[in-house]
């Protein structure tokens, strides 16, 4: 604590009108940001954390707007200053890193120019030389290479246009960084190193930073002081060690609570095992025939074989980063995708070339929950629709009557009052309900398999557990089989009795969880485990140390071949 | 808060949040199907209080002015010819009684015709795919270059006289390509959507997913593209009319146009003649338009505003 606070809200209140009346988005909020402190915003997506520092910036969407309390920014009160003054400051004061930093370049320029861009808007007429020296300097600092400076934005990855955008924002030197989730489109590896990036240029021009974010581990790695909110109120403010040690709000207590830890406590209670259903085939529930995906030169998966028995029920995780191939093996097992060689064989039958009858079988039998909730159901049926229809359709359904209760039953069984949300339309509920319905879909047709995709990427980091736990419940207590397609070690180490870890469409390391999460052997199970941010404070991870390369380690790691750490009963993975 | 102590302003913002609530309670979707349903009110009406034997060529006197007017010869309106006659005698309000609906008939059944070939081939285009989609593609981009207009001279000219239903499908065929394009688009983005692939998983057939899961979120689309096919076919059909194209003997809008002009009705200043056919058809595409703008609004609510 330095000097003067950088940024200092005093019982800020942000208000939205709405038809059902005016909401209160922010309550009577007051902090401070001081010189070269990283301050961290968590809480739930409707928490007032991205209104705040948008109210910081001036750019609240309408019709919201402050109602009470000033914003004070090193000196300045910004709620006083007129639109031509907070143009100014915009940027050389207060830089806003949003979101998506994918839909926040322009597409039609090459990045250099962009950059420029806020120079001249601020300092007027720059020379050409001196806007380069600038510009290569900013790239320098975020540890892009020169070259970047004359591509395009479709030609970066995520991970760099997420450092170019921290480039741009940095470029006038402001008092205060706001970074609202800067790296939730990003995967873990990518994620550690942005976050390193943010932090070392945080240091070097040695501003306030605001993070804004929604995941604990990631916050106790990054940020000096956590703010966490809940409906637009300050439940607890403190240092990182304060609130990770001694949490006082139960809400605090939740967040940290609901990150899943290797070989920590498991959030699940396990049940007595239910056995499969009785299946009339003796052939295996679901086989991989050497089955190669390649969308043009481009190779999504290797040929793979494997055999899932399906007399037991098991859970089996695929994981890997984006682009590892481990959707595309989602959508083949679903037969949404055809493969480029090899079969897909259910119950011994091509998935492939099947009748009516025998499609329709397969259908029933092997079920999906997709990654986004939200698309999930049709917009224009109340959400009974989508649980009604298939029960129906597949013959499952004696009587309208008989349907209900079994609606209501499997609402019950993941946790939803069905009187609450059978009736209502889909954007009357939240992602972690609407999951939750999908679940209770898959719950209700009694399926052989189940393919989760990313079931839980997309819902609030406090629900993750409960819907995992809900999808667990179905190997658990109703004996389906599941393959669980994810990106996060850590929930893939608590729910599955096998795991693959992908790595550009080749299989690296297999093996019970245990042994490949818990003591991983093959180099990039270890770069994937060493990127996860732990809400622990004495495991670092982004300590500022800038020769970590995961571009080197990656390729390193392509050099090696996989690790095969042990079989399961029931699950027969072929060594390539 | 009660109604009663309101402020005006209050009360008017409140107004604002119940029109944000049911979309379908818009001003300028009421007016626009107010304004259409007059026109047709005025051909129900006007056909069961007036004498219709009128609109035949010299039932009446020649070129009488509407009541309260005085043509060149200084001849005044009569009551029994409340808004005057034309050059061949025949009385303004039979001719608009029959041909106001007449003119809406043609664009409505071009309009029907050519959307329902425009959902059955966007369809097709969007969900088969492959050489289907091309062929309906490509024959859909090269008929949107093509001036219908054109086309429809030499045909009708070779007809010679057509009845309102030829002349409706006829025009048909030139409004089918727009629909076809925005559905094809629609269907290939729902496609790939999350619940036409639950729809899929359940089981679905190819219908139930086009019909029962991927139409009824098409209904926006599909009305605000009904009512621009209206427009552009009511705009071919009169544009023929006045050409002296289309139906000869029956009394269009455009016909009376096309016959106002011939006869010299500009400079005798005859202007009930062509004026009245005129106001009438800026009443049909200010209704289709305003129409369109509400529907908008009701499918698209960023349009709806607040404030």
């Amino acid at each position: 604590m330095t000097d003067k606070p950088v940024l200092t809200l005093r019982d800020l209140s942000i208000e939205f009108p709405t038809p059902q009346g005016v909401v209160q988005a922010v309550k009577a909020l007051s902090l401070e940001i001081h010189k070269g402190r990283r301050v961290g915003f968590i809480g739930e997506s409707g928490s007032g954390k991205t209104t705040t520092a948008l109210a910081v910036m001036q750019m609240l969407a309408e019709p919201g707007r402050v109602s009470g309390g000033t914003i004070d920014l090193g000196g300045t009160n910004v709620l006083g200053l007129s639109e031509e003054e907070m143009r100014r400051t915009r940027l050389s004061r207060v830089a806003y890193i949003p979101q998506g930093a994918m839909n926040s370049l322009n597409p039609v320029m090459r990045v250099e120019p962009q950059m420029w861009d806020g120079i001249i808007a601020h300092e007027g007429n720059v020379e050409r030389t001196e806007l380069k020296r600038r510009s290569d300097a900013a790239l320098a600092s975020v540890g892009l290479p020169l070259h970047t400076a004359d591509l395009y934005p479709h030609e970066l990855s995520g991970g760099m246009k997420q450092r170019v955008c921290i480039a741009m924002g940095i470029i006038l030197n402001p008092e205060l960084i706001i970074a609202d989730e800067p790296t939730s489109a990003l995967d873990v590896v990518t994620q550690r190193q942005v976050m390193q990036t943010l932090k070392a240029i945080k240091t070097k021009i040695g501003s306030g930073l605001m993070l804004i974010g929604h995941d604990m581990g990631l916050m106790a790695q990054t940020v000096d002081e956590l703010a966490v909110l809940k409906d637009g109120e300050l439940v607890e403010h403190g240092t990182v060690q304060q609130i990770l040690q001694a949490p006082k709000h139960p809400y605090t207590r939740a967040l940290i609570a609901s990150v899943p830890l290797v070989g920590g406590e498991s959030f699940l209670n396990p049940d007595a095992r239910a056995t499969a259903p009785k299946r009339a085939s003796r052939a295996p529930l679901l086989q991989f025939d050497s089955v190669r995906k390649s969308y043009g030169a481009v190779t999504a998966l290797h040929p793979m074989s494997f055999t899932l028995q399906g007399d037991t029920p098991q859970i089996i995780s695929i994981v890997g980063q984006s682009g590892s191939g481990k959707s595309t093996m989602g959508s083949i097992m679903l037969g949404f995708n055809p493969t480029s060689s090899g079969r897909v064989l259910y119950e011994g039958q091509d998935v492939a070339g099947m009748n009516t009858a025998q499609s329709l079988d397969f259908r029933k039998n092997v079920q999906a929950v997709f990654q986004d909730p939200y698309a999930c159901f049709n917009p224009f049926y109340r959400v009974n629709h989508a649980l009604k229809f298939p029960f129906k359709q597949f013959g499952l359904s004696r009587s309208d009557a008989h349907t209900q209760t079994a609606m209501e039953d499997a609402c019950a069984a993941v946790g939803l009052d069905p009187d609450l949300v059978l009736n209502r339309y889909p954007h009357q509920l939240s992602g972690g309900q609407r999951q939750r319905l999908v679940v209770a879909r898959a719950l209700m047709l009694s399926p052989k398999l189940l393919i989760a995709d990313e079931p839980v990427s997309m819902v609030d980091a406090s629900l993750r557990a409960s819907i995992l736990s809900n999808i667990y419940d179905l190997k658990d207590k109703y004996g389906i089989s599941i393959l669980y397609i994810t990106h996060d070690l850590a929930t893939a180490y608590h729910v599955s009795d096998y795991v693959m870890v992908l790595f550009k469409g080749k299989v690296v390391e297999a093996g019970p969880p245990k042994d490949v999460i818990g003591t991983p052997q093959h180099p990039y199970t270890k770069l994937l485990i060493d990127s996860i941010p732990w809400p622990d404070l004495d495991r670092s991870w982004g300590d500022g140390r800038t020769d970590w390369d995961p571009t080197k380690l990656e390729s390193e790691a392509a050099k090696v071949g996989a690790v095969y750490r042990g079989v399961v009963p029931g699950f027969d993975l072929v060594q390539a | 808060m009660s109604t009663a102590n309101m402020t005006r302003a209050e009360k008017r913002q409140a107004r604002r949040f119940r029109r944000f609530d049911n979309p379908w309670i818009n001003p300028k979707l009421v007016w626009g199907i107010g304004l259409l349903l007059g026109i047709l009110a005025l051909g129900v009406i006007g056909r069961i209080g007036w004498d219709l034997d009128l609109v035949f060529t010299g039932s009446s006197p020649l070129r009488l002015p509407p009541v309260g007017f005085e043509n060149l010869r200084g001849q005044a309106g009569i009551g029994s010819h409340p808004i005057g006659t034309d050059g061949g005698g025949r009385d303004m309000l039979a001719m608009i009684i029959v041909g106001a609906p007449n003119t809406l008939f043609v664009g409505l059944l071009a309009s029907v015709i050519g959307m329902s070939i425009g959902i059955f081939l966007g369809f097709s285009a969007g969900f088969i795919g492959g050489r289907a989609d091309d062929v309906i593609r490509v024959s859909a981009d090269v008929m949107i270059t093509i001036p219908p207009l054109l086309i429809l001279v030499v045909f009708q000219s070779a007809f010679g006289d057509v009845s309102l239903t030829m002349m409706a499908l006829l025009i048909a065929g030139f409004v089918w390509q727009s629909p076809t394009r925005l559905i094809r688009a629609q269907v290939l983005s729902m496609k790939q959507s999350g619940y036409v692939q639950m729809a899929q998983l359940s089981g679905a057939s190819t219908g139930h997913i086009m019909f029962r899961e991927m139409m009824p979120n098409l209904v926006p689309y599909l009305f605000g593209s009904f009512i621009a096919s209206v427009t552009t076919a009511i705009v071919t059909a009169v544009g023929l009319e006045v050409l002296g194209l289309g139906p000869q003997r029956i009394p269009t809008l455009g016909r009376t146009i096309y016959e106002a002009i011939n006869a010299g009705a500009l400079i005798q200043n005859l202007w009930w003649w062509w004026g009245i056919p005129t106001l009438l058809l800026a009443v049909i595409f200010i209704g289709l338009l305003l129409i369109n703008l509400g529907l908008d609004e009701v499918s698209n609510p960023r349009l709806r505003k607040l404030s």
